[in-house]
């Protein structure tokens, strides 16, 4: 129950909502109880022969407004104890959210996206629960019960009550061991299906495997027989779960007939009227529920306390980037390193001893095997991580100093990932920028050598990509990214690894583009193919995080070395993919 | 009776998923007598079940009101009410439990039904459908379709042989009061289908803006990154709050139709009924006597009235969902991209090993041509080794001699015979394939070497790995052969998993050798084993072999250097080097300018 203490903060702030739909409820419950007690006096009345047409209209009159008062009232207290659960899922959802955007790289290194996911989708969805069908079965099962159980012993005969109480324990304690029993193997099946998941999963993938040693046959009969131990394990579940319906009946079969049989008796001594012993008995059926909600409840609550747990501590995590710079001006494209070392939080240091400076319009190339900290390197600069003071100068100042989206408004990041949201075109080029008019849009697609493929879809730029849109190869995913990094017109701008899927000509004019349009702009490459970075004005060698050669293309070729190498190795790979002869 | 409920649905998908439903019952046919004798049960059960009303009726009319009290009548009736629900109880149970046994059979046929079936499909299928897809077919849709016959089939026949009865014993005990309870149905049948036509809608609507809302989240989260480096945190902050709120109204507007139709409703149309009942009982004692039993018996029977159908009309939405899942598993069923297929009566066995391919060309999809006129032979003991960069073709070779794929045109010809008159069994197990990526299953190393043929004892196993120089890493390990490989055998370096491999392929002593790129991802720990081993295992066989590695096949009989799907060269490597072509291109690739000087 510690769950509705913690949400109390928020039962505070809808407490009107919630008050409003629990005395609602209360009202529901004691509007219940009419009816049986209608019956009751009805049958007393016509056993009597006392039964008048007026009194027969002055009961259904009763019962009709009954009627009608329980069916709004139910449906109003739906809309409040349901609906401010509804809201608070809704309230939670945008502060993880909130806070998802805050956070660096460095949180999401550390977690899964399933994860984060899975939090903001069931963790949410309990915590709901528990605001709405929470609060409703405990309200119903303490009223509820309460009143019925009031209105048995008081209005009717608290002996009845007693003696037909008594197989309902059972009844409690039966739901409950079914309810381990159950739990127990229904995580047995589950685990049965998730090895079978598991077996087709891997047949599927290894089915090479198996049609060359012409397993089928042999993989069906495996599969036939986990699918078999599926089918036992969930017929446990089943001879469970069977019995909670007759189990349920049985008692209150037992229970009735406890109330019938001694009812009878206290009739026969006049203690009761034969009405009386009618009422009760609907009385009885009454009870019915609010026991089920009772054991419902601690279901509940025990996992939405679990589940509110987990996000708290989610939304606990601190701010890892300190945005606590003064500048709010962009900075300009100087931009020097003097790195001593750095390291993600855990672990070796990423890269060590990078010193290079580059003027405002300078193209810096940085080349190296994969996993030398190419990335890392370009990623300092957007402050995705925490760096330390001096590190990095940008436009004679240190970046920290810096408001963090002053700084990025001023850097255009095309990432190694090429990542494109599930929009049109033209709105994943114009991300930053929304409201570009889309003769900017078409300036950085030609920029990005990418426009005449957009032309050449169905729906030009208002084709929608991304996971749920259309497929582009890696080459135009990439081009567009590109757009979208050059449609800001940034002062400084990163290609990192991003020209790798793009074929030579189109590089090639890509980089010349970017040349002339970009003479007092600073630019980063980072690259796989020596092309991509051999105009720039420096080129630095990474080897395991530092800088082992650094010069100009020119240079670099007159030194024996990596780069000169790694040079001659890619003008022969060219040479062999065109089949040997140089087109 | 699934159709409306999604209402972008139109007719033609109607009459598809009434097909898929027809479909899903002719599962039911083998199940007949089961499902009979579950049904006669369950007609027992509710027959005890409706009948103690009539006990306490007959009690209360024949013993309580005229103050009769036959100790022995009222034993008999007192045991006959016991025994009733002690019956009904036990039978209703039985009658579950064979429900949901029969249920759980059909979905034990279906699965293997459709995990049969993609066995039977070809390579060219998978090209084309993702793995993560084809799981999900066999798995989660199969267990859609189980909840269909577990909690909505078996429900909806249950209460509905419930509600039956009920109405039947109201029609003993007052034709003319039962009468007019049919007169309920009519509202039941307005609220249900109010229900589904708006209700189900919303319904549908809030899974709608659940699963876009899950999608933006998902996207955010994903590339996170771009939206801080592009400073678009706060749009997109306010996107989500927006597709949020939507959410949240469809939710609301949910809760208000579940509101005004589902239990509210239901309960409203009872109280009618009650008053109803109590009026026509108050109005008939106005003229005669009225038995306080029957009205005691109807009230108890109007109670259990509602259950059955509020129970029915929450497992509604559950059906739309299986039907669907039902259709997407059939259409795997009804797949028509099978495995080749051997052709010819006679069962020829490969002995020799001697393969010819004659001018065969070949095609994944129809238009662009991989192979063109690829004519070469093996003779027995040869080894030919195919190299060639990345889509030149090399795979496509072998994928043909597996005869994964069919010869568009042209021959393969394996001792002389067509490729296409082997029975696969034949092929397969003559043919040893090495993957470029060494697949491993989930088991032991016992497990994974043999596969499922049983017919290879400990022995062989330990005989393959000796034969391979598997056999020293593996006894070292404190279980030796019985050691699990965990997933895909992520425990053991790349070289090991290969000689695994390597084991699993000599275990079935092959006539041919196929190595496709075997030395590709091998760590230089092991390199030298696994050159070893497949020198070993390529003597006395034929082989062809795919090669990234130039030196692993230098002394091959005869090498054939792709291009774009055609031989370019072809020689020994002394001739190939001597040609100074593509071939010698990709030597100094590999091995820089200082090794030329040997060849010269």
């Amino acid at each position: 129950m510690r769950v509705f203490l913690q949400l109390m903060w928020y039962f505070k702030q809808e407490k009107w909502r919630y008050l409003g739909g629990i005395v609602m409820l209360a009202f529901v419950s004691l509007g219940l109880l009419v009816p049986p007690k209608v019956v009751g006096l009805i049958v007393d009345h016509i056993k009597e022969g006392t039964i008048t047409e007026e009194i027969l209209w002055r009961y259904a009159a009763v019962l009709i407004g009954i009627a009608i008062g329980i069916y709004v009232l139910r449906y109003i207290w739906r809309i409040l104890i349901f609906g401010s659960a509804v809201k608070l899922a809704m309230l939670l959802r945008n502060r993880l959210y909130e806070h998802f955007t805050k956070k660096s790289q460095e949180f999401y290194h550390k977690r899964r996206v399933g994860d984060l996911m899975a939090h903001s989708t069931n963790d949410l969805q309990a915590i709901q629960q528990t605001a709405g069908d929470g609060v409703l079965t405990l309200v119903d099962s303490l009223m509820m019960g309460g009143f019925t159980l009031i209105a048995m012993a008081t209005t009717i005969s608290w002996k009845l009550t007693l003696v037909s109480l008594l197989p309902l324990p059972i009844m409690a304690w039966a739901t409950n061991k079914y309810g381990t029993m159950l739990h127990k193997r229904f995580h047995s099946a589950q685990e049965a299906f998730s090895t079978l998941n598991d077996k087709v999963q891997e047949s599927i993938s290894g089915t090479r495997v198996i049609k060359a040693f012409g397993q089928e046959r042999d993989d069906i009969d495996s599969f036939s027989k986990l699918s078999q131990d599926a089918v036992k394990k969930n017929m446990a579940v089943a001879r469970v779960d069977s019995l909670f319906d007759p189990t349920i009946s049985l008692i209150i079969g037992f229970s009735f007939f406890l109330a019938v049989g001694y009812g009878s008796i206290l009739v026969t001594h006049n203690e009761l009227t034969i009405g009386e012993l009618v009422s009760f008995t609907s009385y009885l059926g009454l009870l019915i529920w609010p026991m089920l909600a009772f054991g419902w409840l601690f279901n509940i609550v025990e996992r939405g306390r679990a589940s509110y747990d987990r996000v708290e501590s989610l939304l606990a995590v601190k701010e890892e980037i300190e945005d606590s710079g003064s500048i709010e001006n962009c900075p300009k494209g100087d931009i020097s390193y003097q790195l001593e070392q750095f390291s993600y939080t855990t672990g070796t240091p990423v890269l060590s001893d990078i010193h290079f400076t580059l003027k405002r319009g300078q193209t810096l190339g940085v080349v190296g095997k994969t996993g030398s900290g190419k990335t890392t390197l370009c990623k300092l600069l957007l402050r995705e991580f925490q760096l330390r003071l001096d590190d990095i100068i940008i436009d004679d100042h240190d970046i920290c100093d810096y408001k963090l989206h002053a700084l990025r408004n001023s850097i255009g990041y095309v990432p190694q990932d090429h990542f494109l949201f599930s929009a049109t075109i033209a709105e994943n080029i114009a991300f930053s920028k929304v409201e570009s008019p889309f003769i900017k849009i078409k300036e950085a697609a030609e920029l990005a050598s990418i426009h005449k493929d957009i032309t050449q879809f169905k729906y030009g730029y208002e084709t929608v990509v991304g996971e749920r849109g259309v497929t582009l190869s890696g080459g135009q995913k990439q081009r567009i990214s590109i757009a979208r990094a050059l449609i800001k017109n940034p002062e400084i701008l990163i290609l990192d690894d991003s020209l790798s899927a793009v074929d030579a000509k189109t590089e090639e004019s890509i980089l010349q583009q970017l040349k002339r349009k970009r003479q007092n702009q600073t630019t980063i490459i980072t690259a796989h193919r020596l092309s991509s970075i051999a105009h720039c004005d420096l080129i630095i060698v990474l080897e395991n995080g530092t800088i082992v050669q650094r010069g100009t293309h020119l240079s670099l070729l007159n030194e024996d070395g990596w780069y000169k190498e790694t040079y001659e190795k890619q003008a022969l790979e060219t040479l062999i993919s065109q089949g040997g002869v140089i087109k | 009776m699934s159709t409306e409920q999604e209402p972008t649905l139109d007719e033609l998908q109607q009459m598809k998923q009434w097909s898929v439903f027809k479909r899903l019952m002719s599962y039911t046919k083998p199940h007949k007598k089961r499902l009979a004798f579950a049904f006669f049960l369950l007609l027992v059960a509710t027959a005890a079940e409706l009948t103690g009303p009539i006990l306490v009726k007959t009690f209360i009319d024949d013993f309580v009101t005229p103050r009769n009290f036959d100790q022995r009548a009222l034993v008999v009736l007192a045991s006959g009410y016991i025994g009733l629900i002690v019956i009904s109880a036990v039978v209703n149970y039985i009658q579950f439990v064979l429900f949901q046994s029969v249920a759980l059979d059909i979905i034990q046929t279906l699965r293997i039904q459709v995990f049969s079936k993609v066995h039977s499909l070809g390579l060219k299928f998978f090209d084309r459908t993702p793995v993560g897809s084809l799981v999900s077919r066999i798995t989660n849709d199969t267990e859609a379709v189980k909840d269909l016959y577990v909690s909505v089939l078996s429900t909806f026949v249950q209460n509905i042989v419930f509600l039956f009865g009920i109405f039947g014993f109201m029609f003993y005990l007052n034709v003319k009061l039962a009468l007019f309870c049919l007169g309920i149905l009519p509202f039941i049948v307005l609220i249900m289908w109010l229900y589904r036509k708006y209700s189900s809608r919303s319904f549908y609507d809030m899974r709608e803006k659940l699963s876009q809302l899950n999608a933006k989240l998902n996207e955010s989260l994903q590339g996170m990154s771009i939206v801080q480096v592009f400073n678009q945190q706060k749009r997109l902050r306010k996107e989500f709050a927006k597709i949020n709120q939507e959410h949240n109204d469809a939710q609301i507007r949910n809760i208000k139709y579940n509101g005004l139709l589902l239990r509210p409703a239901v309960d409203l149309v009872y109280m009618f009924a009650l008053l109803m009942i109590l009026s026509f009982f108050g109005i008939k004692s106005f003229n005669s006597p009225v038995e306080i039993g029957v009205i005691y018996a109807f009230i108890n029977y109007l109670d259990r009235f509602f259950e059955p159908v509020n129970m029915m009309m929450m497992r509604l939405s559950i059906f739309q969902q299986a039907i669907v899942s039902a259709g997407r598993v059939f259409t795997v069923m009804d797949e028509e991209e099978f495995a080749p297929i051997k052709k010819g009566d006679e069962t020829p066995s490969i002995s020799r090993g001697k393969i010819e391919f004659k001018d065969v060309s070949f095609s994944y999809d129809g238009e662009q041509e991989v192979l063109k006129d690829i004519t070469f032979t093996a003779e027995p003991g040869q080894t030919v080794a195919l190299v060639g960069h990345t889509g030149s073709g090399k795979s496509s070779i072998i994928n043909l001699l597996m005869r994964f794929y069919e010869v568009n045109k042209g021959k393969i010809l394996i001792d002389d015979v067509p490729l296409s008159n082997f029975e696969n069994k034949e092929l397969r197990t003559k043919m040893g394939l090495v993957l470029q990526d060494p697949f491993l299953f989930v088991g032991d190393i016992m497990q994974n070497v043999r596969l499922y043929d049983e017919t290879i004892t400990d022995e062989d196993v330990k005989n393959a790995a000796r034969f391979v120089q598997a056999a020293p890493f593996i006894e070292r390990l404190p279980e030796g052969y019985q050691t699990e490989l965990g997933e895909r055998g992520a425990t053991f370096s790349s070289g090991q998993r290969q000689l695994i491999s390597f084991a699993r392929t000599m275990a079935f002593s092959p006539k041919i050798l196929i190595l496709d790129e075997a030395t590709a991802n091998i760590d230089t720990e092991t390199e030298e084993e696994i050159q070893e081993a497949l020198h070993k295992m390529r003597s006395g066989r034929t082989t062809i072999a795919i090669a990234h590695r130039l030196s692993t096949i230098q002394d091959a009989e005869l090498i054939l250097v792709l291009h774009k799907g055609e031989i370019v060269e072809r020689g020994t490597h002394q001739e190939l080097l001597r040609q100074r072509g593509l071939y010698h291109k990709m030597f100094l690739l590999q091995h820089g300018k200082d090794s030329m000087n040997d060849v010269g």
